[in-house]
């Protein structure tokens, strides 16, 4: 009966996903309609519908996609791993870290802009936000660090460090030229803005991968929910599964960040309505969550894009926006 | 013996525990640790159970050191209940059950059907059979605690240790959780470790008991021999006024007072 229920689910996000997609291909400062995208999917479309569908459109909504994922997945993990609803990689200051080392990384490499970058330090995108997110999960670990990690002290070292972080971020930006500022300003807000095929091909196969281990170990997060004191009991490295999925969840995240910025409440609202809707097994709601997490940032990014068109506010805000009463409601629900 | 346990040293970051514990568990009986709060009986069975290092000193489970034996092979010999396990939200009696298998499950197997027996037994041996369908947050203290005991009996160990399986239960269902040890401890011949804080439970169901007082051991034997004012004055600072009742063997406690009141 429990796996019908979740085909369905999975099913109705599906429907959702695709719909999202589709509204995403169609809105926008030139408006298509389904028919004329699916001419250009089979070839027949003209070169203004190709250039808007294949270097414009698709390429955002993929990488929506696979952000949305990532942090779906990411914050998923965080939550089971500190046995606590509010974790998520943007709280606990493993964004701010990523988001930290890319703007070094944009100040200190180059002047162009963001979307300009060249190739070669686009490649390095990736690798530098895990460095960033790795070492302040590094710090956050350290601080907490008393006989093993416990949860609540990780939050609210987590907490702290992000706050630190984020101080850091805005210390940099005010020493960088105006042009250099509104671009990292809109980065760091989370945005979709310098989509383009380059980061897609970088970003799926490690969030394909770390992803993939994630859902396939799912079952320790299940049995981590027990308390550490009976998870060790039947037989769980309860220290050793936690850094292990503490890694997993960081470069997940600095995988989605280094792409997109920092998109607050994503990773948070994601796996809790994946867990309003179906249950607790992991290995159900780490894709649950992707998906969810992926319809609502498909979707958020349509409305970021043409609620003040020509003018693109960042994702990340809309995220907030849309998000957080949904959110305010289900916990005032939840009581 | 079941469990044995030599020179053992465990501390709470600095502050030392336990300091030189020898102890041997008699192997197919029911222990008791009691002791005052603070005195380190808990830290004992989750030192027992490796849920905490041991700072120093060994633990042989049945006559193999345990600091050589994976996390998943202990599992696979000793079951432990801590004294407040989480329940998941939204949990099923017979999901929470099925964690007592993950020590003999591979990294991506489910549970096979063999696995769904011993889930089945364990539940049945336990009572909360009829359960199998319900969430466990919604069930009563005493039925909850049931399950806690199936999900323990699912590892199939021949030991299991227990911290406070009775606390905030009533007097029945304290009685029908130690009255189910026994069951167990005849009819599956599971060694059993219990702490406990009610003197005559521990005297009633316990083959063998221990006290410890300040991280060491006071006395040990049966209950016979142990429970005696001048053990009871020395372990809980009390004065006791005992029974001891030859026809069923162990003695009661009658009436108790703080020494010099």
């Amino acid at each position: 009966m429990c796996r019908s229920k979740n085909k369905k689910i999975f099913l109705a996000a599906c429907i959702l996903l695709a719909a999202a997609v589709c509204l995403s291909l169609t809105m926008g400062s030139y408006q298509m309609t389904l028919e004329e995208i699916f001419a250009t999917f089979f070839g027949k479309g003209n070169r203004l519908w190709e250039f808007t569908i294949y270097e414009s459109r698709l390429p955002r909504i993929v990488l929506a996609v696979i952000v949305a994922s990532a942090l779906g997945i990411s914050g998923c993990i965080l939550q089971a791993v500190t046995r606590n609803p509010l974790a998520e990689p943007g709280v606990v200051g493993i964004n701010a870290g990523a988001a930290l080392m890319v703007v070094l990384w944009i100040a200190a490499g180059t002047k162009a802009y963001y979307s300009v970058l060249p190739v070669s330090s686009a490649m390095l995108m990736p690798a530098v936000a895990m460095f960033g997110s790795l070492l302040s999960l590094a710090v956050v670990c350290a601080l907490s660090y008393k006989q093993g990690i416990g949860a609540i002290r990780f939050i609210l070292c987590g907490i702290g460090v992000n706050a630190a972080i984020n101080a850091v971020i805005s210390f940099c930006q005010l020493s960088m030229s105006k042009g250099d500022f509104n671009q990292v300003l809109t980065w760091t807000n989370g945005s979709l803005w310098g989509s383009s095929w380059n980061y897609i091909v970088l970003t799926i196969p490690p969030v394909l991968v770390l992803g993939g281990v994630a859902v396939c170990r799912a079952k320790v997060l299940d049995v981590l929910a027990l308390g550490d004191e009976l998870a060790s009991g039947v037989g769980l490295s309860v220290h050793r599964e936690r850094a292990f999925f503490l890694v997993l969840a960081t470069l997940l995240a600095a995988c989605a960040t280094a792409v997109a910025g920092n998109i607050a409440f994503l990773a948070l609202l994601g796996p809790q309505l994946a867990k309003k809707l179906a249950g607790n097994q992991h290995k159900v709601i780490l894709p649950l969550s992707a998906m969810i997490a992926s319809i609502l940032l498909v979707g958020a990014d349509v409305i970021a894009r043409t609620l003040f068109s020509p003018i693109e506010i960042p994702v990340g805000i809309v995220v907030s926006i849309v998000g957080v009463p949904y959110f305010i409601y289900l916990m005032l629900k939840g009581k | 013996m079941s469990i044995e346990v030599k020179n053992l040293c465990a501390a709470y970051n600095e502050r030392v525990i336990l300091s030189d514990v020898n102890l041997k568990i008699p192997k197919g009986r029911i222990t008791m640790l009691i002791g005052q709060n603070g005195c380190g009986k808990s830290t004992l069975l989750k030192t027992m159970a490796r849920i905490l290092p041991a700072k120093k000193g060994d633990i042989f489970l049945e006559g193999k050191n345990m600091a050589g034996m994976t996390k998943k092979a202990i599992a696979r010999r000793l079951a432990v209940l801590p004294q407040s396990p989480v329940v998941p939200e939204g949990i099923l009696v017979k999901e929470l059950v099925g964690y007592g298998r993950f020590p003999y499950q591979k990294p991506l197997s489910g549970l096979g059907r063999e696995d769904h027996k011993i889930i089945n037994w364990a539940m049945e041996k336990t009572g909360v059979y009829e359960l199998r369908e319900r969430k466990v947050e919604e069930l009563s203290g005493g039925q909850r605690q049931r399950v806690w005991l199936a999900l323990a009996l699912a590892q199939k160990t021949g030991v299991l240790l227990l911290d406070e399986p009775t606390t905030y239960l009533d007097m029945a269902h304290q009685l029908e959780i130690l009255e189910l040890l026994k069951k167990l401890n005849q009819e599956e011949e599971v060694t059993i470790v219990v702490v406990i804080h009610e003197l005559n439970h521990a005297a009633k169901f316990g083959d063998h008991i221990v006290g410890l007082k300040n991280g060491e051991v006071l006395f040990e034997g049966t209950p016979e021999d142990v429970i005696c004012r001048e053990n009871l004055r020395n372990l809980y600072e009390i004065d006791a006024v005992l029974v001891n009742q030859r026809e069923k063997g162990y003695p009661i406690c009658m009436d108790y007072s703080l020494i010099g009141r």
